[in-house]
């Protein structure tokens, strides 16, 4: 940026400028964006950490360690100021700043922070730290002292001394802010206690870099862009059914784009999806509601489209066909629909690129869907089987079921304790025994209940049915059986046990 | 513990009991009556050790016939055998 120094006598400051400047296009070289951005709020700290410390001990030490780090530039630099945070580094600059720009503060704080100011958290973490500072310096001055500087002392142990010499020399106007307001420079002494609160914004993580804001925007951007031409070639004027176009969209994408789309990325596909929902709102009109149902929910969920996509590729393949005949005289019948259905989600599958591609050009969806429909009338007849059985399948559940199911658990339960092969017919004699032993149980528990006089059975006469079968002797009580033959779950509920605190579970 | 925990299980056997299962039943064959939260597992047990019972006792029928295979006249003789504890009539 502007080195207000020379080289030969650099402050603090401006070498922390430099080095933040350097660092910036620095980051880039780095393969991973974000990981250059916390190199940079690595550096940052640590050059602003590295200079906070040098400050309290040798002014020069710190312009030799800003200059160094100036000079290392990225590799050296970096490490300087991960080891430093933003805040000691912009401290470093404060404190030997203020030798210089206390007398004049607006003439050099206003320029440099309006330039600055220009660039938000988006450039590093420390760029944006110290050029808040700036600005915060100028309304810090005019807001009311005290505010902040209580807040950052509990941060920084140095912070804390510059504040209590800030103190001394200036009230200290919190508000971090970066109001550009033009105030004085006495806002430098402020920034110290502005900054503390810009870096440990900046810091936290995400913050500085800025490469997720750019990608919304830009995404936001191309889909408008796209939304823009998808608009204008097809059919200027049909935003209004933009759902209709939607459950078109989603005939047009049977294809297979939804499900290719929603597969890929969620929120590009939504774009994208949208898009094409007006284009194929354009191209066809007729889909029904039902469709638009699905192709919404499918657009929402596009992360997990492959539901969705489903549901609307079936729908899809439903409104493919309606759209098909309205495209051409082919008269949509069951086997079509069918084949339609089927072939959408092969179609999807069978072309997620060509629909990506599709996708960002919105073109193609005209014809897509009569390419889908002629695909899927031509696989449509392996899942035309599949489709009708399915509605069969399902149908009330007889009485048997259930209670064959839990006999069959105690079914398996016979032939694991036999440990020797058996035969169907005596696996369901075993079901005619354990159905009979049922029966006689519960009868003998309700005569057990009513001759205690009791209209619930309770475990005393679980009890004393085990006794009466034997199970239960004086030798082996029915803990031990328990114990036994339980898991554990439901020994803890049977078996009263002691607990801390005096307490009994179950309790009796 | 159990039997089970001794020979190799070759096949996982839940040791759930099915209290829903249970409940139902004794709802159904019962409505007047009302089981207690804990009684249903004491059921269990119950079932638990007659199917036992019930298993062993066909083995022996079976490996006295030096049959490989346990047959349902087997599990016939053997419910027959044990019917004196649960009264059941021979089907």
């Amino acid at each position: 940026m502007a080195d207000h120094n020379p080289d030969g006598d650099p402050t603090p400051r401006t070498l922390l400028r430099r080095v933040l400047d350097t660092a910036d296009p620095r980051t880039p070289r780095r393969p991973r964006s974000a990981r250059a951005g916390a190199q940079r709020a690595l550096l940052e700290t640590a050059s602003s950490r590295r200079l906070s410390g040098q400050t309290k001990t040798i002014a020069k030490g710190r312009s030799r360690g800003a200059r160094s780090i100036g000079r290392s530039a990225h590799v050296q630099a970096r490490g300087h100021l991960e080891e430093q945070t933003p805040r000691t580094l912009l401290k470093n600059i404060l404190l030997t700043a203020p030798e210089s720009s206390i007398l004049m503060p607006e003439s050099v704080v206003k320029p440099v922070p309006a330039p600055q100011v220009v660039q938000p958290s988006r450039r590093e973490s420390s760029r944006s730290s110290l050029e808040l500072q700036l600005p915060e310096l100028e309304p810090s001055t005019t807001l009311a002292p005290g505010l902040l500087a209580p807040g950052r002392r509990k941060q920084r142990l140095r912070l804390s001394m510059f504040q209590q010499g800030v103190d001394q020399g200036l009230p200290l106007s919190q508000e971090p802010q970066g109001n550009a307001d033009a105030s004085s420079l006495t806002s430098s002494l402020n920034l110290t206690f502005a900054t503390p609160l810009q870096p440990q914004s900046v810091q936290r993580p995400g913050l500085a870099r800025r490469p997720p804001a750019r990608r919304a925007v830009d995404v936001g951007a191309f889909l408008q862009d796209l939304r823009d031409t998808s608009l204008a070639p097809p059919r200027p004027g049909k935003p209004a059914q933009f759902l209709a176009g939607e459950a078109e969209e989603v005939d047009a994408f049977a294809l297979g784009f939804l499900s290719t789309s929603s597969g890929v990325s969620g929120e590009d596909e939504v774009e994208p999806l949208h898009n094409g929902v007006e284009e194929a709102e354009k191209k066809m009109k007729e889909e029904g509601v039902s469709v638009s149902e699905i192709e919404a929910t499918g657009a929402q969920g596009p992360s997990r489209a492959e539901e969705p996509e489903g549901h609307t590729q079936v729908t899809e393949a439903e409104g493919s066909q309606g759209t098909a005949e309205a495209e051409g005289p082919g008269a949509s019948s069951g086997d079509e629909d069918a084949s339609s259905r089927a072939a959408s989600p092969e179609s999807a599958s069978g072309t997620p690129e060509s629909l990506q591609a599709r996708r960002h050009h919105q073109f193609p969806e005209p014809a897509p869907p009569p390419g889908a429909a002629v695909l899927s009338s031509e696989p449509a007849e392996p899942l035309l089987v599949r489709c009708p059985p399915r509605p069969r399948t399902t149908g009330p559940r007889p009485r048997q079921d259930p209670h064959k199911a839990g006999l069959s658990h105690y079914v398996k339960l016979f032939s694991f304790f036999a440990k020797m092969p058996m035969e169907r017919k005596a696996l369901e004699m075993v079901e005619k025994c354990l159905d009979k032993y049922f029966q006689h149980l519960c009868d003998d528990l309700e005569v057990f209940a009513a001759h205690a006089g009791r209209k619930t059975v309770k475990p005393e006469d679980l009890e004393l049915l085990m006794r009466r079968q034997g199970l239960v002797t004086d030798q082996v009580s029915l803990h031990v059986l328990v114990e036994r033959h339980l898991p554990l779950e439901y020994r803890q509920l049977l078996i009263p046990c002691a607990y801390s605190g005096n307490s009994v579970f179950p309790a009796q | 513990m159990a039997l089970s925990t001794i020979v190799s299980q070759k096949k996982q056997i839940k040791r759930k009991a099915p209290r829903g299962f249970l409940k139902r039943v004794f709802k159904r064959q019962k409505p007047q009556l009302r089981l207690e939260k804990s009684g249903d597992l004491l059921v269990h047990l119950n079932c638990l050790l007659f199917v036992h019972r019930l298993a062993e006792e066909s083995r022996t029928n079976a490996c006295e016939s030096k049959c490989r295979v346990i047959n349902k006249e087997h599990v016939l003789a053997a419910a027959k055998v044990k019917s004196r504890f649960l009264f059941l009539s021979k089907n």
